[in-house]
């Protein structure tokens, strides 16, 4: 039984981390300035769920609700991004995407060492103090509020008489629906005339500025929302692991793969980056190590007869043991191709490739070709 | 409670002032200023190549990390093959500066192909493609090392142990130098980076290719136009450029404090960035003072944090902070002239 596509554990991951991704594409996609350092907001919100369930929080109880918590996480991301953004924005270019790496880098070696966070702060925090699970949904009405996470969570039985979850599918299910209603707002934002200076800004900053539009106040606004959702993102992301480490959250290549999900499926379309980490985790999943969900190798190695196992390649290499070493666990190799192969051929990623075969956004085009209507 | 925490400040404020006293001895400010210095020399070989690309292209090279990672493993690999157990020291010594040249000419070949294949294909696109073909670029060249190393049954996340027995033994000493007793390796470092900067800057201003080199940074299109193949001189660059990432690899795998293993990419692909922005993008002298900066602060608060602050990363931290301070003070670095790049 080959699987090609993720199981539910992975695409929880999918959706908070394409949410992550989608907060980078929202600032870096559509004004044009890279941000480099994105890793920083969503380690605020990651780091900041934690440290008020394990109570260091001052003003807020361990048993805060977790709908609570993803708010206020933003809200300190977006300060710390007006805060950082005040000092970047005078620069553009290389110089911007480089200090806000260099912002971003600053908090993740403060972060690694500061014995405040977590006993042993190099692994980072875990939840440790907090009874209450995290749950999503409206605050103080049990039936309308579901516990995420695979251990800690909820499952359901029995809904409507036929389905039941298991507490993997019932976080899959809750983040689903907090990431949609955030990619919703967001999308919103960009639909706005206030989204509509970003990309004028991208497009010709100078020329907005000519418009009459104070672009400073323009790129800061949009770098507090973008950090707002990613700290939203790594709230999602603790809520569901209940535990970080400041090289899955702080570390700058974190923020190298929300630039990967957004360029795969598609720089400045807001929710490419989603298709692209889906995308990306498809691929490492299928290639990923036998016993951990791969799809590959334990099909290779139960198809191939033992002939074709041992027949040898080249210089005493047989075909199970290339086959080892080329596969098992070596994702990232063929993440990188398909990543290169789409910047120089498919600029525009997945989605925006779509788009421009359909002439426009893809929900708009396919009503329209269902009804028939003229261009 | 508010005398209690008064005198633990004045507790904590002597044992400063103690720390101050032992910090400004002459013999502890002299080991920390060679000190400073060896890691420039580091940070200088780390940067050097990344300015250079940097200066003539505009192309900000992600790849660099991993250029300056697969340097380390091939001078390595040179070496475990060529010294045996019993070479002495001489023969080792020589052994690593053919080791020098292999890899320069190694990673030479790399980036030359690595221009030629893939960046060329980018010079007409926004420069935000450039960085992310060369982080793309990253990911398989890292991946493609930790395969060959994993085949081979060595630890890619841990110092290859034998490289670092490679290294002859008056460099594991220390040299007494009146005042105070330096490592030879920290001496040998600033013999290694010196003589590095002085051939590249011999190379850019003494020689007519450097002319033409910095004739193509100034100003393209108009070298272009005097007739020069600006192309070739963009492959060669880059050739240029990678094969000192190979250079400063082969240097560190000898470091017990970097060593060669592949996170050596990620580690010294910021220290690179940072010097390389400090410095201003693009200007060579820029860089040299900015490793030097660098170094020292390196140096000065590996010191505190080793005899008075309990803060591991200090270091680590002190180095992006000057670049958060630089690039708020004057973002075109030290000598840098105005900002390359942008939309």
């Amino acid at each position: 039984m080959v699987t090609i596509l993720p199981d539910v554990e992975t695409m929880v991951t999918v959706l908070y981390f394409g949410l992550f991704a989608m907060s980078f594409d929202f600032i870096s996609g559509y004004t044009g300035y890279l941000s480099f350092g994105h890793a920083a907001f969503y380690g605020t919100g990651a780091y900041f769920v934690i440290l008020v369930a394990n109570g260091k929080i001052p003003l807020l109880g361990t048993g805060t609700p977790f709908i609570y918590l993803l708010i206020l996480g933003g809200l300190v991301a977006a300060v710390l991004a007006v805060l950082i953004g005040a000092v970047s924005f005078r620069l553009s270019g290389v110089y911007f995407a480089m200090i806000t790496l260099g912002f971003s880098q600053v908090l993740y070696v403060f972060v690694r060492d500061w014995d405040f966070v977590a006993s042993n702060p190099r692994d980072g925090p875990a939840v440790l103090g907090r009874t209450e699970p995290f749950s999503v949904g409206v605050p103080g009405v049990d039936s309308l509020d579901l516990a995420i996470g695979q251990l800690a969570g909820d499952s359901v039985e029995g809904l409507l008489g036929v389905l039941s979850f298991g507490t993997t599918e019932v976080s899959y299910y809750m983040i689903g629906l907090v990431v949609l209603v955030c990619y919703f707002a967001m999308q919103r934002i960009i639909h706005s005339p206030f989204g509509r200076v970003l990309v004028a800004i991208r497009e010709n900053e100078e020329r907005a500025e000519a418009v009459g539009y104070n672009t400073f106040w323009y790129k800061l606004g949009a770098f507090a929302v973008s950090a707002f959702f990613a700290a939203v993102a790594g709230g999602l992301f603790a809520g569901f692991q209940r535990s970080v480490s400041p090289e899955s959250s702080f570390y700058f290549l974190v923020t190298g793969d929300a630039l990967l999900a957004s360029i795969i499926g598609g720089f400045g379309t807001l929710a490419g980056p989603l298709y692209g980490w889906l995308f990306d985790e498809t691929v490492t999943e299928f290639l990923s190590k036998a016993g951990e969900g791969g799809g590959l190798l334990p099909y290779l190695r139960d198809n191939l007869g033992q002939a074709t196992m041992t027949t040898e390649l080249y210089n005493g290499l047989t075909v199970g043991q290339a086959i080892d070493t080329f596969l098992n666990g070596h994702a990232e190799l063929y993440v990188g191709v398909i990543f290169v192969l789409f910047v120089l051929f498919i600029p525009n990623g997945l989605l925006g490739t779509v788009r421009d075969r359909l002439g426009g956004p893809v929900g708009k085009q396919v009503a329209r070709r269902l009804r028939g209507d003229e261009k | 409670m508010e005398f209690a925490s008064t005198l633990a400040n004045l507790v904590v404020m002597a044992g400063f002032v103690d720390a101050l006293g032992q910090f400004l001895r002459p013999e502890n400010l002299a080991s920390v200023v060679v000190d400073g210095l060896a890691k420039a020399a580091i940070y200088v070989m780390i940067a050097g190549g990344l300015t250079l690309i940097f200066g003539l292209m505009g192309v900000l090279n992600f790849a660099h990390g991993s250029m300056t990672m697969i340097g380390a493993y091939l001078g390595g690999l040179l070496m475990v093959f060529a010294v045996g157990g019993t070479s002495s020291g001489a023969t080792r010594l020589l052994v690593f500066f053919l080791a020098l040249a292999a890899t320069f000419a190694l990673l030479a070949g790399l980036g030359g192909v690595v221009e030629v294949g893939l960046i060329r294909r980018l010079y007409d696109r926004p420069p935000v493609y450039q960085i992310l073909l060369t982080f793309g670029l990253t990911l398989i060249l890292d991946e493609l090392v930790r395969i060959a190393v994993l085949f081979y049954g060595m630890q890619p996340t841990s110092d290859w142990q034998a490289a670092l027995g490679t290294k002859p033994w008056f460099l594991s000493e220390s040299v007494d130098l009146g005042l105070i007793s330096v490592s030879g390796l920290s001496l040998f470092e600033i013999v290694i980076g010196t003589a590095t900067v002085a051939g590249l800057w011999a190379f850019l201003t003494r020689t007519r290719y450097g002319l033409i080199i910095r004739a193509g940074s100034e100003d393209a299109e108009m070298t272009e136009a005097l007739g020069i193949d600006v192309r070739r001189v963009f492959t060669v660059v880059f050739a240029l450029g990678a094969g000192v990432a190979g250079i400063a690899g082969t240097l560190l795998m000898w470091d017990p404090a970097w060593g060669a293993s592949v996170p050596l990419a990620a580690d010294t692909l910021l220290p690179a960035f940072v010097v390389v922005i400090i410095g201003g993008l693009g200007t060579f002298r820029g860089t040299v003072v900015a490793a030097v900066i660098v170094g020292m602060a390196d140096a000065v608060t590996t010191w505190w944090f080793v005899n008075e602050i309990d803060f591991a990363s200090l270091p680590e931290m002190t180095i992006f902070l000057i670049l958060v301070m630089m690039l708020i003070l004057r973002p075109q670095g030290l000598f840098g002239v105005e900002e390359v790049g942008g939309h």
